[in-house]
């Protein structure tokens, strides 16, 4: 894959570019500022982009504006976004075009580099990667709506993790079931949902966003 | 005949309230004239003589000014319910120290008895309100005292007429009579102004009064501040440094036992790792009480709909804000939003709240209401004490109604200037 690195830290951005060097992808540009992330995105089109939230010349959220602004204008370019925090907030903002190909996480996530280049190819491939304190937040913050207190518990349970951008086969592992009941649940999901896509990639993308927009 | 029996009343009471004021602001003055009186008896060419009558005048100017002043503050407002604000300094507290002495806020003294005394003397003679009442003593009599000298003066120039013919001529004492009657009902109404204009607290006065609002906030605010870095240093302290100590020697025990145990090396790397997600995890939490970083990257408007979106509560948000305001505000006003959020939850069990924030001609207005059970109050040392305590610094206010059964609306303004 031919992979952006935005990342005012020095010591984090070239971390990351080995990182992700070692697995055997290539990374075609770096960027330390919001606006050479900007140019980067539209002259580049990367695969796939790993961009930080808070960059220079504001220290504000100059990396998320970027990565925004730029799929305003190239819809379901792929980025995933690292912070040191993450945001409710944040998350819906990058969701909201619906065009999947998002992923949002706390840096450590790189502390498990098997995960992290498994996320980074999923958003690759237009899925979704959300952090797990993302959705431990959306779950805490239960409020019944869209559809959403029609599911059961374990559909409820199923949801999360998918939101998180995880496979069936992965959802199995973590409940303890199989890849095929995962599917079913997963099926009668959409149904109460009322998501009749064909592609399972999209139909998940959607599943996600209503869950994320229920509040 | 009504009409008339009207303007008599209305002469009598005129009269009789003239009498007063011109006895009260005449008084003063009538001391001196007394003293001076000593003095010429005694014999004006001896300097002697004239010792006692100056101790006469001052002492009994220092005395009388406060007392003449409290008479016609209690008749103005009696009579026309104009309130003159005194501003006299207050008594501060007297406190007994770890050392069984009392303090009143000047010196130490052995028993409460004579702390409190010598907290009145210093009060009373230091009070900048001394000065004001002075001036006042010397504007009453030439301004109100002699206008209501008026009425007083034209009566007994009638009654003399009527009882001594031979010394008033009969169409003098018609004249006066007259003058008594007319200008009785408003003679008395010049000291209104004046004391209005006089007796008020004077720009010395507010002044200091500020002054020492501003020391005990700074106080408070030392106190909280200091209290504040002691929690980060011992949250520090105990989490973060402890895990990092913890994660080096994980490090270097695994170095250690690479090549003689590679299973148990793995092992502590895993656990080192895991350490480092711990502390960074900490480390979050803590950045996230001392100052939230969603609030430096997007400003309070959107801070305060990411707290409402981590809120368990249903939460909506108006938000009617120019893009950034100071950041010590934001942080502080941000923070009040989280406890009263906080409150609403936890206390008083509400299932829905609203925040509103809106820009004014006086300030910035915050509006918190929730749904449900109230019962809040202000407690010293509570979170909403602290709440305010935060906001005083910007001379801001958080006042909240909380009948029990509820609902509780808070509200939370920051006044223009500081913005």
């Amino acid at each position: 894959m031919r992979i952006l690195v935005a990342e005012d830290l020095y010591l984090l951005r070239d971390g990351l570019v080995r990182l992700i060097e070692a697995y055997g992808h290539q990374v075609v540009a770096t960027a330390s500022t919001g606006p050479e992330t900007l140019d980067a995105l539209r002259s580049a089109r990367p695969d796939v982009s790993v961009i930080d939230v808070r960059m220079p010349p504001t220290q504000s959220d100059e990396g998320l504006r970027a990565a925004l602004t730029a799929r305003s204008e190239i819809p379901g370019l792929p980025i995933l976004i690292l912070s040191q925090h993450v945001e409710q907030l944040y998350a819906r903002e990058l969701l909201a075009d619906g065009s999947g190909g998002i992923g949002y996480l706390l840096k450590e996530s790189v502390f498990d580099a098997d995960q992290f280049i498994d996320a980074l190819e999923r958003v690759a491939a237009g899925g979704t990667a959300m952090d797990p304190a993302v959705i431990a937040k959306l779950l805490s913050t239960s409020a019944p709506s869209r559809g959403l207190d029609r599911l059961t518990e374990r559909e409820y349970d199923v949801l999360g993790l998918m939101a998180e951008g995880l496979s069936n086969q992965a959802i199995g592992r973590r409940l303890f079931l199989s890849e095929s009941a995962v599917g079913k649940y997963t099926t009668s999901m959409f149904g109460k949902l009322g998501i009749l896509d064909d592609d399972d990639t999209n139909r998940r993308v959607r599943a996600v966003l209503t869950y994320l927009n229920k509040a | 005949m009504k009409q008339s029996g009207v303007w008599a009343a209305r002469a009598g009471v005129g009269l009789v309230r003239a009498c007063a004021v011109a006895a009260v602001c005449l008084l003063i003055p009538a001391v001196w004239g007394g003293a001076v009186a000593l003095g010429i008896w005694w014999g004006p060419a001896n300097p002697w003589s004239w010792l006692a009558p100056l101790l006469i005048v001052v002492v009994g100017t220092a005395l009388l000014a406060r007392p003449v002043c409290q008479v016609v503050r209690f008749l103005v407002t009696r009579w026309t319910g104009t309130v003159v604000p005194t501003g006299y300094r207050q008594a501060g507290p007297v406190t007994r120290m770890s050392t069984g002495y009392w303090w009143n806020g000047f010196s130490y003294e052995r028993t409460r008895r004579d702390a409190l005394m010598d907290q009145r003397w210093r009060i009373r003679w230091r009070d900048p309100a001394n000065w004001r009442d002075l001036w006042f003593t010397l504007v009453a009599p030439f301004t109100a005292g002699l206008v209501a000298a008026v009425p007083p003066a034209a009566a007994a120039v009638a009654v003399l007429g009527l009882t001594w013919p031979e010394r008033v001529a009969p169409p003098a004492a018609a004249v006066a009579a007259v003058v008594a009657v007319a200008s009785a009902p408003y003679a008395w109404r010049l000291v209104e102004p004046v004391a209005v204009r006089f007796l008020r607290p004077s720009r010395a006065m507010a002044l200091a009064d500020r002054v020492e609002e501003l020391t005990a906030q700074r106080a408070d605010v030392t106190i909280a501040q200091a209290a504040e870095i002691r929690r980060i240093e011992r949250d520090l302290h105990d989490g973060a440094q402890a895990r990092l100590v913890g994660l080096g020697l994980s490090l270097a025990t695994a170095q250690k036992l690479m090549d003689s145990d590679p299973v148990r090396a793995r092992a502590l790397m895993r656990d080192a790792q895991a350490g480092a997600v711990a502390s960074l995890t900490e480390l979050r939490e803590l950045i996230r009480g001392i100052a939230p970083p969603v609030l430096s990257e997007r400003g309070l408007a959107e801070a305060v709909r990411a707290l409402a979106l981590d809120s368990p509560l249903e939460v909506t948000v108006d938000a009617d804000l120019p893009p950034s305001l100071d950041p010590p505000i934001e942080a502080a006003v941000y923070f009040g939003i989280a406890e009263l959020l906080t409150n609403a939850a936890k206390h008083a069990r509400a299932s829905r709240a609203r925040i509103s924030l809106a820009r004014t001609g006086t300030g910035l207005v915050v509006e918190v209401r929730d749904d449900g059970r109230g019962g809040a109050e202000v407690r010293p040392d509570g979170g909403l004490a602290g709440l305010r305590r935060r906001l005083s610094v910007f001379d801001g206010t958080m006042e909240i109604t909380s009948p029990p059964g509820g609902p509780t609306l808070a509200v939370m303004m920051v006044p223009c200037e500081s913005l």
